[in-house]
């Protein structure tokens, strides 16, 4: 799997550079720059980006406006979002184009290697992932709205989870359930929320996003 | 024995029967309505009743007074008595201004027994008449008892009417701007009256209360102008009376110091004497007391001006010294308040490194040395610790991320305060719909004190208001970024109470930003912040 990574600080790109590589992915191309970035992932076409926020020149939102400019260019093309913050308001940013193939994490999710290469992979087949707290912020601001009410705890669990982007069977595995119950949760949750339930992941997941940001 | 009656056998006159029938009508209405308002069950403070009864005896009494001012004619006494018990029994709210306006008339009728006295009485046909506690009716020292409690009676009657007009819808558009908090605390522009009186009277001799009809034309056609004058400019009436009363002074001490027995020759005025305030310019020693009168008007007026007519001061390049020096002050306070914020911040900004990242990474260290020694003689041991290291390093991590946010949050800088403001609405657990409208970036600092009073607003929205939904609309209009947070919730926010919202006040009066708070019980809560500013070039295209 062939990645592009775009990060300024030499140290933390060659960390990542290091961990990818001993995942078994392909690197690509490492910037340093936002004009970098835009002309290695035109020139690569890689299956996933990885991409820092704050980049040169203005080491503002270059990365992230790069990105989505990227995506405007090659379609559904997957990026993965680092940051050391997140912001509502990016993720929307993001997920605007409705297309999925886009990760936002905090960069501190480097640290549990194994759940970040899940992370990139899932990104790369086309998934949507959030940063846990993109999350907890979106069900915490609707937590009053009539539907979410009426979900059970157990079902919150769930939507959050799914909401994340993980899968019927990583749900399970992190609720220790079987895949049948967290279904069987998800069809109900699907019903309260009064969304039309589908079969595949990915457009759960941006079903459950698209209710939570509107 | 009723109040008329006793008032009359000390002015003088004998009884009558159609008097003590009036009287007796009049003692029965007032004892009626005090015995009501007495026992009422209105909602008033036993001091509040005993004050109602007292107004009612008040009008009562002062209706006899005017009465007997206006010569004890049995019709004329009736009328004025007989509508005064009928306001106490049947319509106590009118009780004030009635008085007020009994207390003008006795007031006026005064004024005008001291300019008839020597002519004539204007309403006693020659007959002995009670002004107040004077009697009427001939040379004696009692006669100059008239123009003091003729002034008085006026001044009183104008105070209780100003009072009672305030109180009230129907005066409050009666005083129009007049009754504005910032002309009740100056209301020098009242002085305009007496000034276009004494004018006047200066160059139309008989003027005031002459010969009827003119006499009584005259006056109310001038004093009900200037009174519509000052009502729609009490600024500008302020400074014209004031300029007035200067103007007037030295007139006064140009007639006493020219004086002639000759007389004048004025155009308007061809009585070939000036009337000066209280004083007629007849003869040397009146022209002596016209200086003195004029010099003591000077005065006052000169006195005057800093505070009624400020703006004059300002216009002459005398001194806008009172504005600058207030500005000097508070330019000083708000740099006082922003020195020490800032360097409050920077020290809870030290505290929390030391205490959070920088603790963490010590421990981090340590925790690193602890398992290059144990890696070769116990490995498990080495794993659980590193896997420790690991929590600690996130946890610091974290800890960074909120410190940063206090201080610059990232999408501020990243975006500007349009977007800032967005983020915040999304990130708000209410549903904030926010309506921004920043074509380009302010200054830095302004931006992150505006982004710290909405964020502050809104917390305090959140916590306090109940409420579920917040709007917010931010605009750059005439030099002013103008921001207005509204919430839907239960209201009776008050911004003095919560210290949250005196810290965005001050912080913002660093840059002359005001804040103001509107909450009343119920809702909605609203919030606006102005901050005079420039509206730098466009953002960065998002």
């Amino acid at each position: 799997m062939r990645v592009v990574i775009a990060e300024d600080l030499f140290l933390l790109r060659d960390g990542l550079v290091r961990l990818l590589e001993a995942h078994g992915f392909e690197l690509a191309a490492a910037v340093d720059s936002a004009p970098g970035l835009l002309a290695a992932l035109l020139e690569h076409k890689p299956d996933v980006a990885i991409v820092d926020v704050r980049l040169p020149p203005t080491f503002t939102d270059d990365g992230l406006r790069a990105a989505i400019e990227a995506r405007r260019e090659v379609p559904g093309l997957p990026v993965l979002v680092l940051s050391q913050y997140v912001e509502q308001l990016y993720a929307r940013e993001l997920l605007a184009d409705g297309g999925g193939a886009v990760g936002y994490l905090l960069k501190d999710r480097v640290f549990n290697d194994d759940q970040f290469t899940d992370a990139v992979r899932a990104v790369a087949a086309g998934g949507t992932v959030m940063d846990t707290e993109v999350v907890s912020k979106l069900l915490g601001r609707r937590a009053r709205d009539e539907p979410l009410a009426r979900l059970s705890a157990r079902e919150r669990e769930v939507l959050e989870l799914m909401a994340e982007g993980r899968s019927n069977s990583a749900i399970a595995q992190r609720l220790f359930v079987t895949e049948k119950a967290v279904s069987k949760h998800s069809t109900s949750i699907f019903t309260k929320l009064d969304l039309a339930p589908s079969d595949d992941d990915n457009r759960r997941v941006l079903a459950v996003l698209a209710y939570l940001n509107g | 024995m009723s109040v008329i009656t006793a008032y009359r056998y000390l002015a003088g006159y004998g009884s009558a029967a159609a008097w003590e029938l009036l009287a007796a009508l009049v003692a029965a209405c007032v004892i009626a309505a005090a015995a009501r308002r007495l026992t009422g069950k209105d909602a008033r403070t036993p001091r509040g009743r005993l004050r109602a009864v007292g107004w009612d005896a008040a009008l009562v009494a002062l209706s006899v007074v005017l009465a007997g001012a206006l010569g004890w004619r049995a019709g004329l006494a009736l009328a004025v008595v007989g509508a005064a018990a009928v306001i106490v029994v049947f319509r106590p709210r009118l009780v004030r201004p009635a008085t007020a306006a009994v207390l003008i008339a006795t007031g006026l009728a005064g004024f005008a027994l001291t300019r008839t006295a020597s002519f004539g009485y204007y309403f006693g046909d020659g007959v002995r008449q009670a002004y107040g506690v004077a009697g009427v009716g001939g040379p004696g020292l009692t006669f100059y008892l008239l123009l003091p409690q003729a002034l008085g009676f006026l001044l009183l009657g104008g105070w209780v009417g100003w009072r009672s007009a305030r109180s009230a819808p129907a005066g409050r558009r009666l005083l129009g701007r007049l009754a504005e908090p910032e002309f009740a605390a100056r209301p020098w522009a009242l002085l305009l009256v007496p000034v276009t009186v004494i004018a006047a009277a200066m160059l139309v001799p008989n003027l005031w209360f002459g010969a009827f009809p003119a006499g009584i034309i005259w006056p109310v056609l001038l004093t009900g102008a200037t009174g519509l004058f000052i009502r729609a400019a009490p600024g500008r009436a302020a400074a014209a009376s004031v300029l007035g009363l200067i103007a007037l002074g030295l007139a006064g001490v140009y007639l006493g110091t020219t004086y002639s027995s000759a007389g004048w020759h004025l155009p308007l005025n061809p009585a070939g004497y000036v009337e000066y305030g209280a004083i007629d310019v007849t003869s040397q020693p009146m022209a002596d007391l016209a200086v003195i009168e004029g010099l003591v008007f000077a005065g006052v007026g000169l006195l005057l001006v800093p505070r009624a007519a400020p703006g004059l001061l300002r216009y002459v390049g005398v001194a806008g010294y009172r504005d600058l020096a207030q500005r000097v002050q508070r330019l000083t306070e708000s740099r006082a308040v922003a020195v020490d914020t800032a360097a409050a911040d920077l020290r809870r900004l030290e505290r929390d490194l030391h205490d959070g990242a920088q603790a963490r990474l010590v421990a981090l260290g340590m925790h690193l040395r602890a398992v290059e020694k144990l890696i070769p003689t116990n490995p498990d041991a080495a794993l659980a610790l590193v896997s420790e290291a690991r929590d600690t390093s996130a946890r610091a991590l974290t800890e960074l991320r909120e410190l940063v946010r206090g201080v610059h949050p990232p999408v501020l800088a990243d975006r500007g305060l349009a977007d800032a403001i967005r983020a915040l609405a999304l990130d708000s657990p209410l549903r904030v719909r926010a309506d921004v409208d920043l074509p380009g970036r302010l200054p830095a600092p302004i931006e992150t004190a505006c982004y710290f009073a909405v964020a502050e607003i809104l917390t305090n929205a959140a916590k306090h208001s109940g409420a579920r939904e917040a709007c917010i609309t931010a605009e750059h209009r005439d030099g002013a970024l103008r921001m207005v947070v509204t919430d839907f919730g239960v209201g009776g926010a008050d911004a003095a109470a919560g210290t949250g919202l005196t810290g965005v006040e001050r912080r913002l009066a660093t840059f002359d930003g005001v804040l103001a708070v509107s909450s009343p019980p119920g809702g909605p809560t609203m919030v606006v912040i102005e901050v005079p500013c420039a509206l730098g070039s466009a953002a960065v295209s998002s």
